[in-house]
């Protein structure tokens, strides 16, 4: 059990956004999370990272509280993530920005930074490897020198994924990761998740694409209106009544 | 902006080189005190403008920066003339108390971000101006200003009286100051910082302590402002509350900007250019500052990202993508 | 310490304040429009003055009649810089401060050039005090501050029930939407401008009588409007007026306890509480 979510809630003014929930992600696994639009699942996602505070309830990563720290300690502790809204460095290249999710691996500290100290020539030079092994592997070796901001959307996206792997993550949270790709990126982004289960590497995704989400996942959680009505295997999820009627009482949302 | 390390070391380094050069160059050229004095003020402004940057770099735009440099400069002073220290160690003192001051201020105002950030450091700038103008008058002097600083003591057999001796002081200060910063900024550090101004949240989430991080330019930018300070108050030997007050902050602000707070490089050029252009203009009295507004103007319109960029910004231009009008059949006169 | 002096005190500080509000809306209502920090405003303020003082001192003008004028005349001037500057610059903090740093010092320097650096005296319009209850209040400053209700009422019922000023409150809260709407951002923009600069004139046009008028005379109530748009939060309008008043009542309370001068830092630490503490103001909303 990597990730607990203890009775968790959230609650913005009058509005719950999150009520009392409880789900655990299993290490080496891709866990989907899913629901009608508004159903709170990148609140939860907010929740898990640190980027807003619980109202009550607690998370826990391998076994230790995460709850109340700041989303760079939380990333510390091995959780990263992407944004729903492709979230990068636009004005950096493609490497400088994975260079940046390297930071938790290779921050040598101010004073080698400043005094050009052969550690932190090495540090750098270590940092360069991986970050291009890391993009060579999400097919991105031939823009590593490309402005961030100018690249395609399926490569934006890659380039999402890449920086929150570079920082050596065990959990990565990726929100929507398939938004906006075609059939065949679709496809190549699944591949990828199926290549990141192997290496030990645990998945939890928001995703609206439902034939992606029961083809990829393992377990899959059901929210609606902030509350947990369903978890368990893609088969279980599709013949559960309660899913059903939640989906069917909102519009189709656009896979 | 930040890069990797990949970047070849030879353009910061031809760079840093280059400054270093014209500095060392100067004296050989002109003896002149009022030349002298100019330099000296330029290289002041620089070390200034460089540590703003650094600040900047990161996303804020520190308007108590110069409250520092004022910290940095009273302590100085006062332990130079109240508890007799060489000044050899009050310039180490003075910048540590602005940088230890830096902590608990910095703190505070990252408690808010953007114009906030920007407006509650500029109260934290008048609260100090305030307090050196109108409190504890017996220590700082009030509205007639603190006076009777000395110059510098002798340091390993050289007198620091002449304005040549104190032209090499603050050369030599710039010159480190500039190698500092432009490593950081080439370094590691210089990529976080960029990316924490670009998308601090994305950063954070990567790990980056945006808070410790933007605290520790905060801090770092204080002590080289407190630097100054110390340099200034026995260079210049008077202080006065309005030497930290909103119009010279403003002015480094300027030099910062017009240069182009994007490189490392924009407080150089910008400092630089707009010292020169200010002296040149001096001759016109009133239609100085007119002159000078209409320039500020005129570069933010016409190159907002700073005097820096405008190579680049050409050479774009150059390279655009022309319309060629159709080749008119028959004779091939051009239209 | 009699409750008299406690109270005569307090109003002396608010007999200004109102004016002093008005400066602040127009700061606030071009922050709230297009996202920058005017650091010129200051000089509509003077400019306001001026034209009271060649059209009411020196050319006769009936005194609200002048002060019309002198609205009518600084809101387009703010309507011109914001065409001619500042529409590209919306959103663009740091270089819109330069470039209004860059105003602010073409319209001071123009000032002592065009007008001369001498302060110039504007007969007072009223005369005579109020007595009431043991309390003195000069006829003028109760002109003034009541002058500057009957402007900020305007303000208000402009902004709540006109068309122009339904689109700008929307602009103020989300420009994309606004835009998506079919308002026309580009107006809204340089009316907001021209608005904000006009309420600084009329403010000039009050205080002109009380204090000279001089090129330097926008600094001390730009500054003040800067606090007070703080304390009660950007972009509020009745945050400004409970700014204002809560800068008044310290001020004047704080004349009591310590010079003049030292009276100017008691603005800047209520900044510091503020930004600490609610950040968004004590109104301040979205």
């Amino acid at each position: 059990m990597l990730l607990e979510l203890r009775s968790v809630s959230r609650r913005f003014g009058g509005l719950q956004a999150v009520a009392d929930l409880t789900m655990t992600v299993a290490s080496g696994s891709i866990h989907g999370l899913i629901g009608p639009n508004g159903a709170g699942k990148s609140t939860v996602f907010n929740l898990i990272t640190g980027v807003i505070p619980l109202t009550a309830g607690e998370i826990l990563f391998k076994r230790e509280r995460i709850s109340g720290l700041r989303p760079s300690d939380v990333c510390r502790r091995g959780v990263a993530r992407t944004f729903q809204a492709t979230a990068l460095f636009r004005e950096y290249t493609v490497l400088q920005n994975v260079l940046v999710g390297a930071h938790l691996l290779a921050a040598p500290g101010l004073v080698p930074a400043l005094a050009w100290s052969g550690a932190y020539r090495e540090c750098e030079r270590r940092a360069h490897e991986r970050g291009r092994a890391l993009l060579a592997s999400l097919g991105l070796g031939a823009v590593a020198s490309q402005v961030a901001g100018q690249l395609p959307h399926r490569d934006q996206k890659a380039l999402a994924l890449a920086m929150a792997l570079a920082t050596g993550a065990e959990l990565v949270i990726l929100d929507e990761p398939l938004a906006g790709l075609a059939d065949q990126e679709k496809a190549e982004t699944t591949a990828v998740l199926r290549r990141l289960r192997e290496q030990g590497i645990t998945v939890l995704l928001v995703e609206h694409d439902m034939r992606a989400v029961m083809g990829v996942c393992d377990i899959v959680t059901v929210l609606d209106h902030g509350v947990r009505i369903a978890e368990g295997t893609p088969r279980e999820i599709q013949t559960n009544a309660a899913v059903i009627e939640a989906y069917l009482g909102v519009e189709e949302p656009g896979a | 902006m930040g890069s990797s390390v990949e970047r070849s070391a030879a353009a910061p380094a031809a760079g840093v080189a280059l400054i270093a050069a014209a500095a060392a160059v100067l004296p050989l050229l002109t003896r002149d005190s009022y030349y002298l004095d100019v330099a000296t003020t330029i290289l002041m402004n620089l070390t200034l403008t460089m540590s703003f940057r650094l600040q900047v770099s990161t996303g804020q735009i520190n308007m108590a920066h110069i409250s520092f440099m004022g910290i940095g400069a009273y302590a100085s002073a006062l332990l130079v003339t109240r508890a007799g220290l060489s000044f050899w160690a009050t310039l180490w003192i003075g910048a540590l108390v602005a940088a230890f001051l830096a902590v608990p201020i910095g703190s505070v105002a990252l408690r808010v971000s953007g114009p906030y950030y920007f407006l509650i450091t500029f109260a934290f700038s008048e609260v100090v101006r305030l307090f050196f103008n109108n409190f504890f008058e017996g220590l700082f002097g009030g509205p007639s200003g603190l006076v009777g600083i000395p110059k510098p003591g002798r340091l390993l057999g050289v007198t620091f009286d002449s304005k040549l001796a104190l032209y090499w002081l603050m050369a030599v200060i710039s010159v480190v100051v500039v190698l500092a910063f432009v490593r950081l900024d080439y370094s590691r550090f210089g990529l976080t910082a960029g990316a924490i101004r670009q998308a601090d949240l994305v950063a954070e989430t990567l790990g980056v302590n945006v808070f410790r991080y933007k605290l520790t330019t905060f801090v770092l930018g204080s002590f080289v402002a407190g630097l100054a300070g110390v340099f200034f108050a026995h260079y210049r030997q008077v202080l006065h509350s309005s030497d930290f007050g909103l119009e010279p902050m403003v002015l480094l602000v300027v030099f910062a900007v017009i240069g182009g707070t994007g490189s490392v490089w924009g407080p150089v050029v910008g400092t630089i250019v707009m010292t020169l252009a200010s002296e040149l203009l001096r001759e016109l009295h009133h239609y100085e500052i007119l002159v000078f507004g209409a320039v500020l103007i005129l570069t933010m319109l016409f190159a907002p990202e700073g005097l820096v960029a405008l190579p680049g910004a050409v050479r774009r231009f150059l390279r655009r993508p022309r319309r060629r009008a159709p080749a008119p059949t028959g004779a091939g006169l051009a239209p | 310490m009699s409750i008299e002096l406690l109270v005569q005190a307090l109003l002396n500080g608010f007999g200004l304040a109102m004016a002093y509000v008005l400066v602040a809306l127009g700061l606030t209502l071009i922050f709230s429009i297009l996202e920058i920090i005017n650091f010129a405003h200051g000089e509509f303020y003077m400019l306001g003055g001026y034209v009271t003082y060649y059209v009411y001192a020196l050319f006769g003008l009936n005194y609200f009649a002048t002060l019309v004028l002198a609205i009518v005349t600084v809101g387009l001037a703010g309507v011109v810089a914001e065409r001619l500057i500042f529409h590209d610059l919306r959103g663009k903090a740091l270089n819109a401060f330069i470039v209004s740093l860059g105003l602010l010092w073409v319209m001071q320097a123009g000032a002592q050039l065009g007008f001369g650096v001498l302060d110039k005296p504007v007969p007072s319009a009223f005369s005579g005090v109020v007595r009431l209850f043991g309390l003195v209040m000069s006829v003028e400053r109760i002109v003034v501050s009541l002058t500057a209700i009957v402007l900020i009422v305007g303000l208000y019922l402009f902004l709540r029930l006109s068309r122009p000023g339904r689109a700008m409150r929307e602009v103020a809260q989300d420009p994309d939407a606004a835009a998506l709407q079919g308002v026309n951002i580009d107006a809204v923009s340089a009316l907001g401008f021209g608005v904000g600069c006009a309420l600084a004139g009329g403010a000039g046009g009050l205080l002109a009588p009380l204090f000279a008028v001089s090129p330097a005379m926008g600094a001390l109530p730009v500054v003040k409007a800067f606090i007070i748009i703080i304390v009660g939060g950007m972009g509020s309008l009745p945050g400004a007026v409970l700014g204002g008043l809560l800068l008044g009542g310290v001020e004047g309370l704080g004349t009591l306890f310590m010079g003049s001068a030292a009276v100017n830092i008691l603005g800047f630490l209520m900044v510091i509480v503020v930004l600490l503490v609610r950040p968004r103001g004590l109104v301040g909303g979205a």
